[in-house]
């Protein structure tokens, strides 16, 4: 019940995003269309002078004529500095879209990632990497390193080899593949033995790691932060 | 004399049937605008109507485009206007 309902929100959280996204860019583009329309278009002045020359009748002598020309000329040259403006105008507009789809992800990503460090952080050991070296018998788990005995480093290398390629491995399968027989001739208990060495010296070592600490020479302490302690 | 006489009622009966006629308009060119206003003498039909619909193509040679037509007027009036149509004075 729980999980189905976290499942849900995030998937409403999801399509949130995604409209508000598209409502940004929406409104941008609405704001970019309107601003084209609105902005007198470069033939306003023209259109001004010419309408003024023919509802005036007696708007004929040659020098007047001349003087509407030289206005319906400068009148352009403003229009051309206006259709400049309103490219600066739609260029800052694509850059504020960008800009805010840009937070809003941002803030999307950063809500998810401090879900996910809560997460992390209650789950307690979370495994990043594990790195097998066989030569110096150790495994190191995120940044732990553990020594193991070489039976064990073998039982953990069979265990990762198959896990990489999505595979299920019987305990008799891992004596086979250890001792190099054929499974089915290998015993089930041989395997289950492997394991339970490689759970017992991994195990012992990171809960020393992690939990039960031991300094040398002085004794045990938990290796916890005390402010989380709380008995019940 | 008879030569004479002859050529004045040729002249008389020319100009009664076709009393000159003539039209004054104002006409625009496109990117950069030009304005001007000009007169033009009208072949078919003396009237505002008719200069409407004669003018345009004349004009479009051009690329002028009429704007409007002020009026019809016969010789009587030519002079008056001719000042003011400047280049364009029956030039289309």
């Amino acid at each position: 019940m729980n999980t189905s309902s976290a499942i849900e929100s995030r998937e409403i959280g999801n399509r949130i995003v995604v409209g508000g996204i598209a409502a940004i860019v929406v409104i941008l583009a609405v704001a970019a269309v309107l601003l084209f329309i609105n902005l007198p278009d470069a033939n306003a002045f023209n259109a001004r002078v010419e309408w003024l020359f023919v509802n005036n009748d007696d708007l004929t002598s040659n020098a007047e004529i001349k003087l509407l020309e030289i206005l319906a000329g400068s009148g352009t040259a403003f229009s051309d500095t206006l259709s400049s403006y309103r490219f600066v105008i739609f260029v800052l507009l694509v850059f504020s879209a960008a800009l805010l789809v840009a937070a809003v992800a941002f803030l999307v990503m950063l809500i998810a990632l401090t879900r996910r460090m809560g997460q992390i952080e209650r789950k307690g050991i979370e495994v990043n990497s594990l790195m097998i070296s066989r030569d110096q018998k150790s495994v190191y788990l995120n940044n732990f390193e553990f020594k193991l005995t070489s039976a064990a480093m073998e039982t953990l290398s069979v265990l990762a080899e198959a896990r990489m390629d999505d595979e299920v491995l019987s305990g008799a399968e891992i004596e086979g593949v250890i001792s190099g027989r054929n499974s089915v001739d290998c015993d089930e208990a041989a395997g289950a033995t492997r394991i339970k060495r490689l759970r017992d010296t991994l195990g012992n070592q990171m809960v020393s790691e992690l939990l039960v600490k031991n300094i040398a020479r002085k004794g045990y302490m938990l290796a916890i932060d005390k402010d989380v302690i709380r008995m019940v | 004399m008879k030569r004479l006489l002859l050529s004045m009622i040729i002249g008389v009966v020319a100009s009664s049937a076709q009393a000159a006629c003539y039209a004054d308009y104002k006409a625009k060119q496109d990117a950069p605008l030009r304005l001007h206003y000009g007169v033009a003498e009208l072949r078919d039909e003396c009237s505002v109507s008719a200069a409407k619909a004669e003018l345009p193509e004349r004009l479009a040679v051009e690329n002028w485009q009429l704007l409007n037509v002020l009026g019809t007027f016969d010789d009587a009036g030519l002079d008056d206007r001719k000042e003011s149509a400047g280049e364009y004075f029956l030039r289309y």
